[in-house]
């Protein structure tokens, strides 16, 4: 593949699947795509984690597989619906642009070519409206089953939280089968004024997996966005957030914890538009690199003039449990405007020795002790969780998968 | 129960101890005094198996094992505990929690089941009342925000619970009030049996009020210039390190 007409081939065999509007869209994004192709990492956006590397591979779509799956109220598996809530109003999001739930913008240009690149694909992709002033909650698996090929599945959702809705949304993303993947994903979130939206990415380590995940943030006068991201490495694994405070009084929380070993590489890049006054970002990263792996944070805060009384926080810790391990992180301050409150701070290092000292001469040995360290410094972020199944959940699950290394 | 010979220790390339000699019996109560810098935490953190002190030539021996071969937890699993000078905090570590899975893994070493549930609860709010502690510290993360004393008296709390055989308390009666310290010196009052035995570090003569030793110890300058019985500390209070130090010399 070369990286102009990278995917081009697979576009032309999929555009008969749509018509009329649809297919007009998508065409208008792929162009957007394809004038620029897959950046490498020449470009410092990517500079760390270089997707050029999909081109040594042929990754065809797909969109078919099945799953029995029951435990969840929507089902997607590699990136096509198979159930959806039914106290919602749901669809693909074709469906959800003809019947007038969802804007154009949706699939309109975006500066990441990713997010372009999805949209030429968007043909299932599922969009729930939250209706105003209700309360929900909806369990999402986001499911990758491969049965040997090199597949390119392109996962897209669209959410929107109606006026004053209190919603928790929870997304497992699971990769199963064999084969190699070329995830590419999209969440877009809508969320109107006085809206509340808490939602948790649970992902799970998938060694033949390349994927890139965007989540699109844009939010309403006094709404709240809560996101807890847990994230795994892969062979190559970026997740972007993109939050705009549009209107005054919005806040958003990005808490995230990130496990990576082995020669797995994890990459966040978050971006926070202050636009309006009065505004709060808390932002907090933990992360626990082990192995060979190699962790990328990149945290930029964008204080707009019109931003005063701004409150951004931002944190990223990292635990390297190992000499190899690599991690880079960049706090990227922008602040156009005179009052304002942002602070930043970023910390690597290893377990605490004074501690484990501590904990061993009460008896503890060494590889408990750890744990029992990490489960701490883990468990902070997963104690923010407001919705307690999804936190208790989390509790058990995020905790299990933490390094085991006994040394 | 315990017996230090000619013991040097060097951190950083520096001799902190220079020949220790001391042995301990089970029953008995040591008291170790002297100047500060004079290396009292470095042994007691020796012992407990501090992994930045080397120790370069000596040997300790306890219950007729080698302690030195013993790791960190082994030697607690072994019945040796260190109450700290300065408690280390674990953010984000429940104190309850902390404290069952010490217990927990002192007992799997012994080759005992997991302590059940109420058994466990009811052992904490014996201990707690013991030590005068408040049940809020308990759903705490282990010191964080503690007062210092709270911090000394969770460190006894930690030893009431653990029961250890061989207890070294480094200046666990720095910063205590003194209700606090009549408190304290009840909990350990408690674990002075035949078969126990207790080092105390301190620089006051006023908590050997409370826990009478047997053997007071005088270390300066990495060795122990001289030893007596309780009297040595009203001297000690009495005369100051120098006219110890000078008429230990003489
Ligand atoms: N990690 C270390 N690196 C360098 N020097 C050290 C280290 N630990 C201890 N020392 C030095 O060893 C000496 C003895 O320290 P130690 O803490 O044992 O004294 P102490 O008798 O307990 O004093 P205090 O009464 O003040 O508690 C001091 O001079 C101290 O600075
Ligand atoms: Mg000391």
């Amino acid at each position: 593949m070369k990286a102009k007409n990278a995917f081009a081939d697979d576009f032309e065999s999929t555009l008969t699947l749509s018509n009329g509007k649809i297919k007009d869209l998508r065409i208008k994004a792929f162009e957007e795509f394809s004038k620029v192709g897959i950046p490498t990492n020449k470009d410092e956006f990517w500079k760390y984690s270089d997707p050029s590397v999909i081109l040594n591979l042929d990754f065809e779509f797909n969109d078919t597989g099945s799953t029995d799956e029951d435990d969840y109220d929507v089902v997607l598996v590699n990136g096509k619906i198979v159930k959806s809530v039914n106290n919602c109003k749901t669809g693909t999001i074709a469906d959800g642009l003809l019947e007038g739930y969802l804007d154009e913008n949706i699939l309109g240009y975006k500066e990441n070519p990713f997010m372009n690149l999805n949209n030429a694909f968007a043909i299932n992709g599922c969009y729930i409206i939250l209706e105003p002033n209700t309360e929900n909650e909806i369990r999402i698996l986001n499911l990758i089953t491969n049965e040997g090929r090199q597949q390119a599945v392109y996962p897209k959702f669209a959410i929107v939280a109606g006026k004053n809705s209190n919603s928790s949304i929870f997304e497992e993303i699971r990769i199963i089968g064999k084969g190699c993947n070329f995830v590419n994903s999209v969440m877009d979130f809508i969320i109107e004024d006085g809206a509340i939206l808490e939602h948790t990415i649970l992902d799970d380590f998938a060694e033949d997996t390349y994927h890139i995940a965007n989540i699109w943030v844009k939010q309403g006068k006094d709404s709240n966005f809560i996101s807890h991201n847990f994230s795994a490495g892969k062979r190559l694994a970026r997740r972007d957030f993109n939050v705009e405070l549009l209107e005054t009084g919005a806040n958003c929380e990005l808490n995230g914890v990130y496990l990576v070993d082995g020669d797995n590489h994890i990459d966040h890049h978050t971006t926070i538009e202050h636009k309006k006054s009065n505004c709060t970002s808390n932002e907090h990263y933990k992360g626990i690199l082990d192995g060979n792996s190699r962790g990328i944070f990149n945290g930029r805060i964008h204080v707009h003039p019109d931003a005063q009384k701004t409150d951004a926080i931002q944190n990223n810790q990292n635990l390297l449990l190992s000499d190899n391990a690599i991690i880079h992180t960049k706090p990227e301050l922008e602040i156009y405007a005179d009052d304002v409150k942002c602070t930043h701070g970023a910390t690597v290092g290893q377990l605490d020795d004074k501690a484990m000292f501590y904990l061993r001469t009460r008896g503890i040995n060494k590889k408990d002790a750890r744990q029992l360290l990490m489960r701490a410094y883990v468990g902070e972020i997963i104690g923010k969780i407001n919705n307690e199944k999804i936190r208790t959940e989390m509790m058990e699950t995020v905790l299990e998968r933490l390094p085991k290394g006994g040394e | 129960m315990i017996k230090i010979e000619n013991l040097h220790v060097e951190v950083d390339g520096n001799q902190i101890l220079k020949g220790i000699n001391l042995e301990v019996k089970a029953g008995e109560t040591h008291a170790i005094m002297g100047p500060n810098g004079s290396g009292k935490s470095t042994l007691a953190q020796v012992i407990a198996g501090h992994e930045d002190y080397e120790v370069t030539q000596g040997k300790v021996e306890y219950l007729n094992k080698d302690l030195l071969e013993m790791d960190v937890d082994e030697r607690a699993c072994e019945g040796v505990f260190l109450a700290f000078q300065y408690p280390v905090e674990l953010p984000g570590v429940n104190n309850t929690y902390f404290l069952k899975s010490a217990l927990n893994a002192q007992r799997k070493y012994r080759g005992e089941k997991e302590i059940d549930a109420m058994e466990f609860m009811d052992l904490i709010s014996d201990k707690i009342k013991l030590l005068n502690l408040k049940d809020s510290l308990l759903k705490r993360p282990v010191n964080e925000g503690f007062s210092g004393g709270e911090k000394k008296r969770n460190e006894i709390f930690q030893m009431a619970i653990l029961e250890p055989k061989l207890a070294l308390l480094d200046e666990t009666d720095s910063g205590l009030d003194i209700d606090a310290l009549r408190i304290v010196a009840r909990g350990v009052n408690t674990m002075r049996k035949k078969e126990n035995a207790i080092i105390i570090v301190t620089h006051y003569q006023r908590l050997l009020n409370y826990i009478v030793p047997d053997f007071v110890h005088v270390l300066v300058d990495g060795k122990i210039i001289s030893s007596g019985d309780k009297n040595l500390a009203l001297e000690l209070e009495e005369k100051g390190y120098d006219r110890i130090i000078k008429e230990a010399k003489a």
